[in-house]
């Protein structure tokens, strides 16, 4: 761990001596990395303006410091402290921007961005095979997947739901629909490749 | 972005990965060193096995990836 990294952890920790000062500077730093995600995202959403901006930094700032101050003891030095706080701070910040977008939104958890595929007919060979790789993704989706993984996967991957927003939601957490999301991608390429449909090589074409 | 595109980042998104990936809370666990490695010019995927393949999958991950590297640069400017 490096020198500045240690004096970090040290003046963080319960009996630090100058523990009043470092939460200060900790919520100055965790305050800035907010700033700059919350610009960031605001600058592309037109629901959040002016005041709520700061609002989300202040909360996005104090969820980190929770966070920070609840982990310290999982800090190893991996990297300077201060990049392992930056990122509480711009997960929280960015969560929480994700979250007030959709707010008062209703969730499409049903199948309604497909793209709608032509009528069959002469094309070029290379459209016909992504035509039919995404029939065979849609009739898969609907015959190989579990209810909860046909409903996870088409909210994030079809519908383009945050993670996050989907989590609120269905009261869960961002890993466990991840690995709900994961489980049910598996099986869709597992069932493609029953059907011989050889998947990384079409993608490759038409990258 | 032309219909062809729309269709393979459409069929990215379903089907996600090929490889191994981390879960959400390793990629998180992780993702300080990653960058790091990154900004250092080493080589972070070989480091971390299973990040960059998280990343491809996991939308929010890679935005929370790319939302570091940004912080980071700005503060190195």
């Amino acid at each position: 761990m490096d020198e500045e990294s240690r004096r970090w952890v040290e003046r963080l920790r319960p009996d630090g001596r100058d523990r009043e000062e470092a939460l200060v500077e900790l919520r100055q730093l965790l305050l800035r990395a907010a700033r700059f995600e919350v610009r960031r995202r605001c600058d592309r959403l037109s629901q959040i303006r002016g005041g709520d901006e700061d609002d989300l930094a202040q909360q996005s700032a104090g969820d980190a410091m929770v966070a920070i101050l609840s982990k310290l003891d999982d800090f190893r030095g991996q990297s300077k402290f201060t990049t392992w706080a930056y990122k509480f701070s711009l997960y929280e910040a960015a969560a929480t921007i994700r979250k007030r977008a959709w707010q008062g939104r209703e969730l499409p958890l049903e199948a309604e961005q497909w793209p709608l595929l032509p009528d069959p007919g002469p094309a070029p060979q290379g459209e016909v095979e992504m035509n039919d790789l995404l029939a065979a993704i849609r009739e898969e989706i609907e015959t190989s997947l579990t209810p909860r993984q046909r409903e996870v996967l088409v909210a994030l991957a079809l519908n383009e739901v945050p993670i996050d927003v989907l989590a609120e939601r269905l009261d869960s957490t961002r890993g466990a629909l991840y690995k709900v999301l994961h489980d049910a991608r598996r099986r869709l390429r597992s069932a493609l490749a029953e059907r011989g449909m050889i998947l990384d090589e079409q993608m490759e074409e038409h990258e | 972005m032309n219909g062809r595109a729309r269709e393979n980042r459409l069929i990215g998104r379903l089907l996600g990965p090929a490889g191994p990936e981390l879960s959400c809370e390793r990629c998180f666990a992780e993702l300080d060193r990653y960058v790091e490695l990154e900004r250092a010019g080493a080589d972070a995927n070989a480091a971390i096995p299973g990040m960059r393949a998280h990343l491809e999958g996991c939308s929010a991950c890679a935005e929370d990836h790319e939302s570091l590297r940004a912080m980071l640069s700005e503060q190195g400017r």
